[in-house]
């Protein structure tokens, strides 16, 4: 594009300082300030804030593991998802859509008990029916069955993102590496998914950070994350204001950490054009 | 020439739902042998150069390609090593280097090391005229580059046919001769070229055969110079009259 005389005639001053200052993402500015109302909270009213948080502290590492494995998990079974969505052979495409167009209809909350609840209580049911003692004698973890809760249900939501994904890169682009001689997942995982992804990665991230929100949700099913461990700091001391806004605060790095992240990702995705 | 055929094509059928794109094409292609396929829009000439490596599955009929007849997913995919496709939109992978387009099929489909597959890459892209090209990206091209690239990335797979889906078509009118005399250059090669293009000049200068397609047919054939000037066919005269004016 051609530039205009005006913009040339008056170039910007950019110094060292300056120009670096604007390198840097200002959201991170906001993070700071939030980290440091926590520690100001924490060093200038002890009691309760640094009691709270020593509370509450190993449910954030409960909140972000589970959410951490859950998403590794939703990245990879959310892939096979909208390939299945994008599969040209019905069966798969039809197994694939029942799935997504299922889980998106039940609310995350739901789902969670039914996998924590309803399913061990099947698995019983069945044990009795078929007289298998194994399946008698189950019984559910709540760690495991709240991130199988998350992962089958955001693997949908993720299915629809890697399917607008890989419909928004032009088809001329798979029948050139089948043109090469590629196969289907050659071209998938050399050229289409490489191209996908960056397109993509705003709405994954978006994901991530909606899915860290909503792992709030396991606390019913007896995982003492972040907001079950709010819940049980409350009831002991009955001191709500100061024990939720430490818990919102701490959400609050959180997810503000991870929407950096994924923007710095995007800015250092993109190719030269 | 016409005692080593190269691709048979026997009585192809094609249906797009209700339209009948392909009507009972036959055509032999010899080896060398250079094809240029004219025709109105719609006439199935793309449709049948696509049913060559099989991108379009046709309904009935046959295409043998080089002894491979193309019916098992082996088959196809043993055509298209052997079938090299250009593109009306170039179709590089913009998220690749030159090099990398270039290189990136011959790694993984003919297992070459990346040294070998590096030089056959600027081997080639000596050949169309911009090997200072190599590390730049798709999209910082000229449409007349792209195309060039996108030629060497499909001679790199050694293909002993070129398709050609009406390469100039999109590009700037000043672009389109630095495409041209890079398949200017390959015809006189030897190499069996199949081309959908109403470049009448690369038709005359480089083809053994031009084709006049309508409406899903093969309407004429003849050498270039006998088609464009003394054409039999109604159908030809008038499409050549709306193309040469």
């Amino acid at each position: 594009m051609q530039k205009t005389p005006e913009l040339e005639e008056t170039p910007k001053r950019e110094n060292g300082f300056h120009k670096k200052f604007k390198d840097i993402d200002q959201w991170w500015l906001l993070v700071a300030i939030v980290v440091l109302l926590i520690i100001l909270l924490v060093t200038t009213k002890p009691d309760p804030y640094n009691r709270i948080l020593k509370f509450v502290g190993d449910g954030i590492w409960v909140t972000l593991y589970t959410t951490l494995i859950s998403f590794a998990l939703v990245l990879v079974l959310g892939l096979f998802g909208g390939l299945g969505r994008t599969s040209h052979n019905k069966i798969i495409r039809g197994i694939a859509s029942v799935y997504v167009e299922v889980v998106r209809g039940v609310p995350l909350l739901v789902q969670l008990i039914i996998w924590y609840f309803a399913f061990p209580a099947m698995v019983k049911d069945l044990g009795h029916a078929w007289n298998i003692q194994a399946f008698i004698d189950y019984k559910a973890n709540p760690i495991v069955m709240a991130i199988l809760g998350m992962t089958v249900c955001y693997a949908a939501y993720m299915s629809e993102v890697y399917r607008a994904g890989i419909e928004s890169i032009p088809k001329g682009q798979m029948e050139a590496a089948r043109s090469l001689g590629m196969t289907y997942f050659q071209a998938m995982g050399h050229v289409i998914l490489p191209q996908a992804i960056r397109v993509i990665l705003p709405p994954i991230g978006n994901e991530f950070v909606t899915l860290l929100k909503d792992s709030s949700l396991v606390s019913v099913v007896a995982v003492a994350d972040l907001t079950r461990r709010g819940r049980e700091f409350m009831a002991a001391n009955f001191i709500p204001i100061q024990t939720w806004m430490m818990v919102a605060l701490l959400y609050l790095v959180m997810t503000l950490v991870a929407a950096r992240v994924v923007k710095w990702l995007e800015k250092h995705s993109r190719y030269e054009r | 020439m016409q005692t080593d055929t190269i691709i048979q094509i026997e009585n192809v059928h094609k249906h797009f739902g209700k339209v009948h794109a392909l009507r009972g094409i036959d055509l032999n292609v010899g080896r060398g042998e250079v094809i240029v396929i004219i025709g109105p829009s719609g006439s199935g000439k793309s449709t049948l150069l696509r049913c060559i490596n099989r991108l379009e599955e046709f309904d009935q009929g046959s295409i043998v390609v080089d002894g491979i007849p193309l019916d098992s997913a082996e088959n196809i995919n043993a055509v298209r090593t052997e079938v090299g496709m250009v593109f009306q939109q170039f179709n590089l992978f913009p998220h690749l280097s030159v090099l990398d387009n270039i290189t990136l099929a011959q790694r993984i489909i003919r297992k070459r090391d990346k040294k070998e597959a590096h030089e056959i890459a600027m081997e080639l892209l000596h050949k169309v005229g911009i090997p200072d090209k190599a590390d730049c990206y798709p999209l910082q091209l000229s449409g007349g580059q792209q195309q060039r690239v996108a030629i060497a990335r499909a001679l790199a797979m050694n293909p002993k046919i070129m398709l050609f889906d009406e390469p100039t078509s999109a590009l700037d009118p000043e672009m389109i001769q630095e495409v041209l005399d890079v398949m200017l250059a390959l015809a006189k090669e030897g190499m069996t070229m199949v081309v959908v293009s109403h470049e009448m000049g690369f038709a005359r200068a480089a083809a053994d055969r031009a084709i006049l397609m309508d409406d899903g047919l093969i309407v004429e054939q003849a050498t270039p110079n006998v088609l464009f000037s003394q054409p039999k066919e109604e159908r030809t005269k008038a499409f050549l009259s709306k193309v040469l004016s």
